[in-house]
């Protein structure tokens, strides 16, 4: 391997090194996914539990009817968020650093989704019965309330699922026709050939792709924007102060861009270390991304001081009293947690230096995750825990149960994300080849 | 610990392990089929007679919790009693009920009840059931051959047929009958036996008064007849023409019934007698009495209102003002509570008693024609002999009955040490509490609704107690079983005629009847009687003057044991009384009114001690009086006076059942037996102690930790001077928004409600009552400390301060406001609640999936969600209302404004081809409310009560500006000039 580092890159190369990473499983790779594994069964355990005993084993107290789990689902969805950004509207803009990235970050929406969708059952008080949230015909003529954005939610995440796995598979026929033609094993090869399509890579084929992936990346733009504007709704809609207001749809949307480039550099770090993808995932990408970044924790920052002009200049004791709160009532340290990873911490990648430092970069994504998780968590904890009745006002403490499915959600994205490198193509093959300059006639 | 312990404490327990195995295999096998097993309805085989299965009876009886003996109203359900109300035809609590009647039924099917008799091993110190048959045996036996010693029947107070019926039980055995209350108010009846020559405790009519002048008497919570006191209370608060009635309370620390004051006056412990005689000093003064003083005169003159000033903290203005207050209107000057337990006690009812006197009130608020049974219990002094006796060894054989001396009694008198020395000790009460623990047979009696009876709680009224049900357990009545035991007794063969006490009670009513109606023929009247409750005579009046030996009464200044630094007040609660009702889970879980503390002990404190020993709510500290010390948690109170301490009785039970044992602290256990110098009543204030901080801190675990209300202003009030003002003003709360969608229609009915706040006290008996009727869970105090309580109603407390800086405490009851515009409604994705035709917020509870947005959304907060399925133990359940669902895991719930008695109430109406007519429907919490707080009704008929209140220039919605158009209007709290 240490070869194939120093000879430049080539057509050969590219398609070697894909179809290297899809290899058998090394021992890291299993010390890695078993862990995983078990902490997803930890998850599930835990999850079982509570549909055993009832919702009082995790943290919910009135007045705060929502926690950890709606906090998780935020955070998923927003996760999603850039990885239809970056293959789909940076497709759109032709900008060359999401290359190689591109497939990372898709397989990171999909996944996102995945974990996302589990979290409004999860927290359902009796989730056995969450199939009555979609609109199915019925012998008793129940319906579902189309003016809940809980119902909107449900159409929202669907599509989103839907839209990003066809979209993720699309792209993916041409890499995985290459891998099927490299494999032996007959069963990979079955499963690789049905992948592909029975991709040719005639002209006609790529004429009817090209065109077919332009396609379903117009489709797949609008629900960067749609999908988060109308989970925030879920929140804008109510009428809880720190709730209600008109700023939480682009607020959102921009903020879930940033976590989602955030969680894209956490995740393609190691894969990057790991597999020895210098060469594709270029210092210039992640100068990109950084750049991106800055411009949503601006935009970020800017809804914060927005939203704590509006509660003062609203006159509103119920918005101002929330958002004095925030800053300085019980819950202070998540806010400020927030406030510091969220605003203060990418003021760093102002300078080029850090942009291209894989080292900071890996911890500043780290610290924006984390201020993103707790964004959510103050936004839906800290408005619940006083709204306007000061005789219900009360702490949400979180529980065991909670943190066990949290931490299992994290393991269930990974263990998706782990089979992801280990059989899919991580970094896309025709599009790296797109870019390598033509080799000289005779070179 | 060792380790395997620990294990099993803390981590899973194998069980539980194997439990969530099951669940998880079991859940994947069939995903979606979580239910609960099938349970089957078994129908009548032989249908009983009389009884129309969905169809309640209602049965008229007698409250025994405490010794108002207000009249009930039991609601029954194929057999079963389901609910009890107040009886509007008894004038003591004319159709109102407190918290704790409210809760009877959880004595009645209290699963640590005592199912048979029980006889004590003393090989293994163990119970062990027999049957009645062995259990009279053993009785009998021990009458049969009773000895040279005593025989003593010890009870609570049962005046009426039962009183004379143990007399003639003792005569034949020479035995003594002491009636046993723990608060039986001695010095009222020694100082009314002083000034009027009088030793009896009289009716005293609030609600004839338009100025109360309370010292320390908390009417609203413990004292005398305090549901009769609440409705005497709203009277006074009804407002006419600008008017209304005003009320001045003199206490060191500001309980539920000074929080309800327009003034409160925190005097030093100990000297409201000085305040009064500083009083009638004005009075005379400055010619402002009624009555010529006589020998009064000189008693006062030497407590000029500089002088007074100087001993009670309280200032010479104010003295004054009083006086001239007192005696401009009809006033009633009252005393009692713990503060006035000190060792000059009776002195202070003297002084109470020379301001009625003096303001003419005599025969007028204080009305002597109807005196109250208390009245004929014995005093602690009393009490106090007969455990000296017990403890020399005079006493063979000692009968118990619902009394508790063990846990009420101070603890200096080791009452359980002396009953060792009792031969025989037999019990008869339904529970094993401390007393009957120590007891060697128990004979369970059956529980006032399981049994015949009457109660006589002052001399105008009877009230008769009937059995609404079969016994629930294998218990028989006190009289039934003494009958049973005489009937083998040589002494007593001969004793009673009828078999069983029934057959007596109607023999002894018999000659009653004659008297008080002779025309009726008994049959008719003895019906008449079961089916009314209770029968009311008109009592002859007194002529009452002043006693001669009055001016031999000098006045002193207490007297306290130990040299702390605070003042100890032990006070009565509300909720368990002297500790009888901490069994129930209903009063454990009703947040107390100023603390809003459930399941627990608490310690108030003045904040600027609190601040100065660096301690918070919930801090723990050590209180040290002389008989010992106690370790409770503190609640930091603005309404105590900083050199007192205050901490309820009723908690610290170590016996009595599951939800009493183990619960906060006992103060009477340390108490000395120290009394009133005069009376001989037991002294509660009467130690001085010392507070030492733990330096830990733990949760006192609440249902509103929030004190003040700060900008919300959702407890509002009006000054008096402001009313009637603002008549162009009128409807200002309620301008007309312009609004996006167009208003609902409703056709014929728009429940709403009003809710005055210048009448509600606090007292919870909505809370418990809305409990019984809605089946609502009780979750014990872990769930508690995580705000879990399931109440669809709690009363909201805030402390706020008065323009002069002085405490303010306002009460607002909060529940579903049924908004028109209500934010639940939409966000709901399954229509689980939905807005019904009627105004009402209904809630499908087989719909919900426990998404919970409608709580989040809900302005209030007044919606509920089952984390749990609750359980209620076996037979606790026997009381649930099969007209409303019980609710089980992950659905959420809220008040309906009782809905289920709405449609009864249509369905009636229905078949009479009309429309309900106003008040013909009550909502559990309005029937209840002794002060009549709460009016529902009708809004689409402009002359229901709740339109009319509704319309008054006091009403306001609770946050309003969020647009909710709630249902219910709140009625400002009146604000009157302060003292």
């Amino acid at each position: 391997m240490s070869q194939t580092q120093q000879t430049p890159l080539t057509y050969a190369r590219i398609t070697e090194d894909v179809v290297r990473m899809v290899d058998k499983p090394s021992k890291k790779w299993w010390a890695l996914f078993i862990p995983t594994v078990m902490l997803v069964g930890l998850g599930v355990t835990c999850f079982f539990y509570q549909v055993a005993e009832g919702l009082g084993v995790a943290g919910y107290r009135h007045p705060v009817f929502w926690g950890v789990y709606i906090t998780d689902f935020v955070f998923w969805v927003g996760i999603a968020h850039s990885g239809t950004l970056i293959s789909a509207i940076l497709y759109l803009f032709r900008a060359r650093f999401r290359m190689s990235i591109y497939r990372i970050a898709e397989a990171m929406t999909v996944f996102a989704v995945l974990t996302a969708g589990l979290f409004p059952i999860i927290h359902l008080g009796r989730p056995w019965n969450f199939l009555w949230l979609i609109p199915y015909p019925n012998s008793r003529e129940l319906w579902i309330n189309f003016k809940s954005p809980l119902v909107w939610d449900v159409f929202a995440v669907s599509t989103y699922l839907t839209v990003s796995s066809v979209f993720f598979l699309v792209g993916m026929i041409p890499d995985i026709a290459a891998i099927r033609d490299k494999v032996k094993e007959t069963p990979r090869k079955i499963i690789y050939s049905i992948l592909s399509f029975g991709w040719k890579g005639s002209n006609r084929e790529w004429l009817h792709y090209t065109r077919a992936y332009l396609y379903f990346a117009a489709l797949a733009t609008p629900l960067v924007l749609s999908v988060h504007s109308v989970v925030s709704w879920d929140f804008a809609m109510g009428n809880v102060p720190g709730w209600h207001t008109t700023i939480f749809p682009p607020y959102f949307v921009a903020g879930a861009i940033f976590s989602g480039l955030a969680m894209v550099i956490t995740l393609t770090i190691p894969i990057r270390k790991i597999f020895h993808l210098e060469d594709y995932i270029t210092l210039d990408n992640y100068d990109g991304m950084a750049k991106l970044i800055i411009l949503t924790s601006c935009i970020v920052g800017y809804a914060y001081a927005a939203e704590f002009f509006m509660a003062w200049y609203s006159g509103s004791p119920y918005e101002w009293g929330q958002f004095v709160y925030r800053a300085t009532g019980e819950y202070a340290f998540f806010y400020w947690v927030m406030v510091i990873c969220n605003c203060f911490v990418p003021i760093v990648l102002w300078w080029e230096k850090v942009r291209k430092n894989i080292k900071a970069l890996f911890v500043i994504s780290i610290l924006i995750n984390i201020g993103m998780w707790f964004e959510r968590f103050n936004i839906i904890v800290i408005s619940l825990s006083r709204d306007f009745e000061p005789g219900a006002w009360g702490i949400y403490k979180i529980s065991f149960v909670e943190a066990g499915i949290t931490i299992g959600s994290f393991a269930w994205f990974f263990m998706f994300f782990l089979l992801f490198v280990k059989t899919l193509p991580a970094v896309s093959i025709a599009e790296m080849k797109e870019i390598l300059p033509v080799p000289k006639k005779g070179g | 610990m060792s380790r395997k312990e620990k294990k099993g404490k803390e981590g899973m327990k194998r069980r539980d392990f194997l439990k969530v195995l099951g669940v998880v295999g079991g859940t994947a096998a069939v995903a979606g089929s979580c239910s609960e097993p099938v349970e089957q309805i078994i129908p009548y085989v032989i249908p009983p007679e009389n009884v129309i299965p969905g169809v309640p009876k209602f049965y008229a009886t007698t409250c025994r919790e405490c010794s108002s003996g207000c009249g009930l109203v039991v609601k029954t359900r194929e057999g079963r009693a389901i609910k009890v109300e107040g009886n509007p035809k008894n004038p003591i609590n004319m159709g109102k009920t407190c918290a704790v009647g409210q809760a009877s039924l959880q004595g009645l099917y209290n699963p640590d009840r005592v199912r048979s008799p029980l006889v004590y091993n003393p090989e293994n110190q163990r119970f062990e059931a027999i049957g009645w048959q062995r259990g009279e045996e053993i009785l009998t036996e021990k009458l049969n051959s009773l000895g040279s010693g005593k025989i003593v029947y010890l009870s609570n107070d049962v005046s009426g047929t039962y009183s004379k019926f143990v007399a003639e039980f003792l005569k034949p055995l020479r035995g003594k009958h002491y009636v046993y209350e723990t608060f039986s108010h001695e010095p009222i009846r020694k100082a009314n036996s002083i000034v009027f020559g009088r030793d009896e405790i009289p009716s005293y009519r609030i609600d004839k008064a338009d100025y109360l002048l309370s010292f320390g008497a908390d009417y609203l919570e413990t004292w005398l007849s305090t549901v009769s006191n609440s409705i005497g209370y709203s009277k006074l608060r009804d407002i006419d023409h600008g008017k209304t009635g005003q009320i001045v309370h003199i206490e060191p620390r500001s309980g539920m019934t000074a929080s309800n004051a327009d003034t409160w006056i925190a005097a030093k412990p100990g000297t409201e007698q000085y305040l009064a005689l500083g009083i009638a000093n004005v009075m005379i003064s400055k010619g402002l009495n009624k009555v010529a003083p006589g020998p009064i005169a000189k008693m006062v003159s030497g407590y000029a209102p500089e002088k007074v000033a100087a001993l009670t903290d309280v200032s010479a203005d104010t003295i004054e003002k009083i006086a001239r207050d007192f005696t401009a209107s009809k006033s009633l000057a009252i005393g009692g509570g713990t503060a006035n337990t000190g060792s000059n006690a009776t002195e202070t009812m003297v002084a109470v008693n020379i301001l009625n006197y003096l303001a003419g009130n005599i025969g007028k608020t204080v009305d002597f024609s109807d005196p109250l049974s208390i009245s004929d219990a014995n005093t602690f002094g009393d009490i106090k002999g007969l455990v000296e006796e017990i403890r020399s060894g005079k006493v063979e054989i000692l009968i118990v009955h619902n009394v508790n001396p063990v846990f009420t009694l101070p603890g200096e008198l080791k009452v359980a040490e002396a009953l060792e020395k009792v031969p025989f000790v037999v019990s008869l009460s339904p529970f094993l509490d401390e007393t009957s623990e120590k007891a060697h047979l128990v004979l369970p009696e059956s529980t006032s609704f399981e049994s015949w009876g009457d109660y006589s709680p002052k001399k105008s009224i009877t009230g008769i107690t009937q059995p609404v049900m079969r016994p629930v357990f294998n218990t028989k009545s006190a009289g039934d079983t003494l009958i049973s035991v005489s009937k083998n007794v040589e002494a007593l063969k001969n004793t009673f005629a009828g078999k069983k006490y029934y057959d007596y009670l109607r023999s002894a009513w018999k000659k009653r009847a004659a008297v008080i109606s002779p025309g009726m023929g008994f049959e008719k009247f003895w019906e008449n009687l079961v089916t009314e409750g209770s029968v009311t005579t008109t009592p002859a009046p007194v002529e009452v003057v002043l006693s001669s030996g009055i001016g031999s009464v000098s006045f002193s200044d207490p007297q306290f044991r130990g040299e702390g630094s605070f003042h100890l007040i032990a006070y009565p609660s509300y909720r368990f009384l002297d500790g009888r009702g901490a069994n129930k889970p209903w009063l454990q879980e009703l947040p107390e009114a100023l603390t809003t503390s459930v399941w627990d002990s608490w310690l108030e404190i003045n904040p600027a001690v609190a601040a100065k020993m660096g301690l918070e709510d919930g801090s723990y500290v050590k209180v040290d009086i002389p008989g010992g010390s106690f370790e409770v948690q503190v609640f930091v109170y603005e309404g105590i006076r900083s050199d007192t301490i205050a901490v309820p009785l009723g908690q610290g039970h170590t016996s009595y059942g599951r939800y009493a044992k183990g619960r906060g602290v006992n103060p009477f256990a340390l108490l000395p037996a120290a009394t009133d110098a005069l009376s001989g009543g037991l002294s509660l204030l009467s130690t001085k102690a010392n507070v030492s901080s733990l330096r830990k801190r733990d949760l006192l675990v609440r249902t509103q930790y929030t004190k003040s209300q700060g900008d919300r202003h959702v407890a509002k009030t009006i000054a008096l001077a402001e009313l009637g003002h603002n008549g162009a003003h009128h409807g200002s709360e309620h301008s007309k928004h312009p609004d996006f969608y167009p208003e609902k229609e409703y056709s014929k009915y728009r429940w709403g409600m009003a809710i005055d706040l210048n009448k509600c006290t606090g007292c919870g008996a909505c809370v418990a009552a809305c409990s019984a009727e809605n089946n609502i869970p009780f979750v014990g105090k872990k769930q508690i400390a995580k705000r879990r309580e399931m109440n669809w109603i709690r009363i909201e407390r805030f402390f706020e301060k008065n323009s002069d800086g002085s405490l303010d405490v306002r009460f607002l009851p909060m529940l579903c406001q049924q908004c028109g515009n209500a934010p639940c409604e939409p966000v709901c994705p399954v229509f689980a609640t939905y807005h019904n035709h009627e105004g009402l917020n209904g809630m499908i509870y087989n719909r919900c999936v426990g998404t919970r947005y409608c709580a989040n959304n809900c302005t209030y907060k007044v919606r509920r969600f089952n984390w749990y399925t609750y359980k209620f133990p076996e037979p606790l359940n026997w009381q649930l209302n099969p007209d409303v669902t019980v609710r089980s895991k992950g659905v959420m719930e809220k008040c309906t404004f009782c809905v289920q008695r709405i449609n009864h109430g249509k369905d009636l109406a229905k078949d009479e081809g009309r429309l309900l007519r106003d008040r013909e429907v009550l909502t559990a919490c309005e029937q209840a409310c002794p002060s009549d707080a709460i009016v529902f009704g009708n809004l689409i008929d402009d002359k229901t009560r709740a339109s009319v209140l509704s319309e008054d220039e006091r009403g306001y919605k609770v946050l309003e500006v969020v647009n909710t158009k709630p249902a219910i209007t709140y009625l400002k709290k009146v604000k009157q000039e302060r003292v």
